[in-house]
């Protein structure tokens, strides 16, 4: 058994964020690509190691050297248990390759752990980026002891299997639950948004309740973040504090109970793999079709229904791009009930609310946009298209279509509610139903011109082109990062002069994207960059 | 019908490709197109199908050239892969209906195709799955009715038997034949020497991303010998399968 889940493992990491494709591929080109992939990915590490260590050196400019440790731990499990338990279900129950492994004279429980133990892996790199620069700034100011250290290497090697276990266990029910039904997919979406939702009320309620914190409390800030960080997630309390005291025994008890929590869940996952993935694997033929009348349709509304069927076809598709516009009815929502004042204050400068709704709710909506990775999921099938009498407009329109049809009736909510909150008198009202309009239909062209720049085709699993590709990174945020940024410079002008800045910036998005439209359509997709063998 | 004229496609650090290929495939030929694994078969197909871009040379179909008029070209023809990869999230029928929407047919004319070459190829019962719980054998009827259904001049196949049943090959070669007869043309490519020799009235054989020999079946195949020995003449021993 442990040769296999070896073997196994050895298998499922050696092309681990494509560095085997990197290592052997032939082409040049290709390999140019990938290097600049990593490059990116370099330069985002740099920013989370600057921005962390910033983070901890402020904690500790503070005097709440203490909190960091556990501040650190808290934020990477949080992390991880998000990010996780968006992907769980599709990297354990990952049905590419399965019949090949399962013909194969392998323990079912062998195929779990190695796809456990992948995940554990990329979550490790995820809690080392977040927790060592956070460390070494800590040494560095604090000169701790040797306990320090040897509580550290006891403990950061566990610190990603609770957080996991969670976020597996969470993966694994939906993915569980799922099985069972005709709509896989879109069942399995709609259950894993149920399950951000709750966990989003739930951290609310937790941070609300913060006031019945004891006063005396309050009066020593470190105490109260602990208190609060120990609300939130307690082992990394724990952990963080048998660091801090070079606590040896305290350490060695956090790494049991991690261990304990991470072997029972890692058990029913191996226990239940079979069936829920030979549930997946079942297919739902009737075998009962009979010829009726058939409808015609428009070239443009043909691809842009095939674009939808192919949405909801994929439950991580739909849970990373469908979380941004669901959060901004939300945002909406709350500001319809809770008011303005309540949002206000939640921002760190007095700006006014009126005038950056629009802003920060096209930011919301544009977190994660479906045409910043729909060339790529086309995958194995992208020789149908190109092989069909399409331009490149008539493709890339009905993908633009798809997302713009999405995200309407989103749209029109937050709008609805927005207007009853925020009783906006014509002039506002112009630029809240233009500026979140015109940064959407900027962040779908966005999207698909880098995706046209950045396409992955051939892959795996849908995680790797959803989560891992770059042109999730750079494509789904540039609407947001842009929304932000309009965000901040129109919360910086004097209120009379907001109204001009506005109309200015709806200009030169709306000129950004006609020329990116113009641009998107005149590539070519049959040329070399979407070529492949 | 086909005119391929001195392409040449090589991929970037690999010897692999096709050199200076030239074809001209007329109306009614039932053109085959062999050659050992690796030799440039799929690339040549690709090429001509404007899936893949060449180094050189010129692809024409009815006289359409397919790189300064790729739709033109391609309203001309169909396309199937050797192991085709269709949308498995779509039901057969919705398949259907895209390539058929795509390609103009109208609601009329798609129903009557649809419903001969489906019940010819006994997949009209499953129309309404999902084309993910299809078999191979399944997708390879859905992708040969898709490409009917929108009644191309030519056919441009990679590997069509493999995965058929034999009904199902023998009502392909049938629907080959009439095609032909009504002046449209096949292009295909196969491994199965046996069926070329007797499908076929042209033939050309590939090594090494070079043509070996092209022309009419009863040129290249010469009295008293056979498909398969020619091709394990030119080809050479080392190189067959």
């Amino acid at each position: 058994m442990l040769t296999q889940i070896r073997i196994l493992t050895k298998l499922e990491l050696c092309n681990l964020y494509g560095l085997n494709v990197l290592r052997f591929s032939k082409d040049k080109k290709s390999k140019q690509k990938n290097m600049g992939l990593m490059a990116l990915w370099i330069i985002l590490l740099v920013i989370l190691i600057c921005y962390v260590g910033g983070l901890s050196y402020g904690l500790i400019y503070l005097g709440l050297e203490d909190a960091v440790p556990a501040y650190l731990i808290t934020v990477s499990g949080l992390l991880i248990f998000f990010f996780g338990m968006l992907k769980a279900g599709n990297i354990i129950f990952q049905r590419e390759g399965y019949d090949i492994l399962c013909a194969l004279p392998l323990r079912t429980g062998a195929i779990a752990v190695s796809r456990l133990l992948k995940m554990y892996v990329e979550d490790l790199l995820m809690a080392l980026a977040v927790l060592l620069p956070g460390i070494g700034v800590y040494i560095w100011n604090i000169r701790p002891g040797t306990g320090f250290y040897l509580t550290v290497l006891l403990g950061t090697w566990i610190i990603p299997l609770i957080p996991m276990a969670a976020s597996i266990l969470m993966g694994t029910l939906i993915t569980g639950i799922s099985s069972r039904m005709r709509h896989k997919s879109l069942l399995s979406a709609g259950l894993s948004i149920l399950a951000v939702l709750g966990i989003l009320y739930g951290s609310s309620r937790l941070w609300a309740v913060e006031g019945d914190i004891n006063p005396e409390m309050l009066k020593d800030l470190s105490a109260s973040i602990m208190a609060l960080l120990e609300k939130v997630y307690p082992p990394a309390v724990w952990l963080g504090m048998a660091m801090i005291r070079g606590d040896i025994p305290g350490a060695l008890v956090c790494v049991s109970l991690s261990l304990a929590v991470f072997g029972a869940v890692a058990a029913t996952v191996a226990f239940s793999f079979q069936k829920i993935s030979q549930s997946l694997q079942g297919n739902f033929a009737k075998h009962d079709y009979r010829m009726g009348k058939l409808k015609a349709d428009s070239l443009l509304r043909s691809l842009c229904k095939r674009e939808l069927r192919r949405y909801f076809s994929s439950s991580i598709y739909v849970t990373n791009t469908i979380i941004g516009p669901v959060m901004g009815c939300v945002l909406s929502a709350a500001l319809l009930f809770s008011g303005t004042d309540f949002m206000e204050g939640l921002l760190p400068l007095p700006i006014d609310m009126d005038s950056i709704v629009p802003f920060l709710i096209s930011g919301v909506f544009c977190m994660m946009t479906t045409t910043a990775t729909s060339i790529s999921m086309e995958g194995k099938n992208w020789w149908i298209l190109k092989s069909l009498p399409l331009t490149t407009k008539n493709i890339l329109d009905g993908k633009i279509l798809m997302n713009l049809l999405l995200l309407l009736p989103f749209y029109l909510l937050s709008e609805l509610f927005l207007i009853v909150a925020l009783k906006p008198g014509a002039g506002e009202l112009l630029w809240l139903l233009l500026i979140p309009a015109v940064i959407i239909l900027f962040s779908c062209v966005y999207g698909i011109a880098v995706n046209l720049r950045f396409p992955v085709l051939v892959w795996e699993s849908e995680v790797r082109i959803v989560k891992q590709s770059a042109s999730a990174m750079l494509g789904g945020m540039g609407g947001f990062i842009l929304a932000i940024l309009c965000a901040v410079a129109v919360g910086a002008v004097p209120g009379e002069y907001a109204a001009y800045l506005k109309a200015g910036i709806c200009a030169v998005i709306m000129a950004t994207t006609a020329v990116l439209y113009r641009s998107n359509n005149r590539f070519d997709i049959c040329g070399k960059v979407l070529s492949h063998r | 019908m086909l005119k391929i004229e001195h392409l040449t496609k090589h991929y970037r650090g690999s010897s692999k490709g096709v050199t200076n290929l030239s074809l001209h495939i007329a109306p009614g030929d039932i053109y085959a197109f062999i050659g050992h694994n690796g030799a440039g078969k799929t690339t040549t197909l690709k090429c001509v199908a404007g899936i893949q871009d060449f180094d050189a040379g010129t692809v024409q179909i009815c006289g359409y050239d397919i790189r300064k008029n790729p739709l033109g070209c391609k309203r001309q023809f169909a396309y199937i892969p050797d192991n085709p990869d269709l949308y498995e999230y779509l039901t057969g029928i919705q398949y259907l209906n895209f390539i058929a929407d795509i390609f103009g047919v109208n609601a009329r004319e798609r129903e009557e195709r649809i419903k001969k070459y489906g019940d010819g190829f006994e997949i009209t019962a499953s129309l309404g799955d999902l084309i993910s719980t299809y078999s191979h054998g399944m997708k390879q009827k859905l992708a040969l009715l898709s490409a009917l259904v929108h009644q191309p001049k030519l056919l441009i196949l990679d590997e069509p038997f493999v995965g058929l049943d034999p009904k199902a090959a023998v009502i392909l070669k049938t629907i080959m034949h009439s095609i032909c007869a009504e002046g449209g043309a096949i292009f295909f490519s196969t491994h199965v020497l046996d069926v070329a020799e007797k499908l076929c009235n042209k033939v050309a054989i590939i090594k090494d991303g070079t043509l070996v020999t092209s022309g009419d079946m009863e040129e290249v195949v010469k009295q008293g010998q056979s498909l398969e020995s020619i091709f394990m003449e030119v080809a050479g021993h080392a190189d067959t399968d």
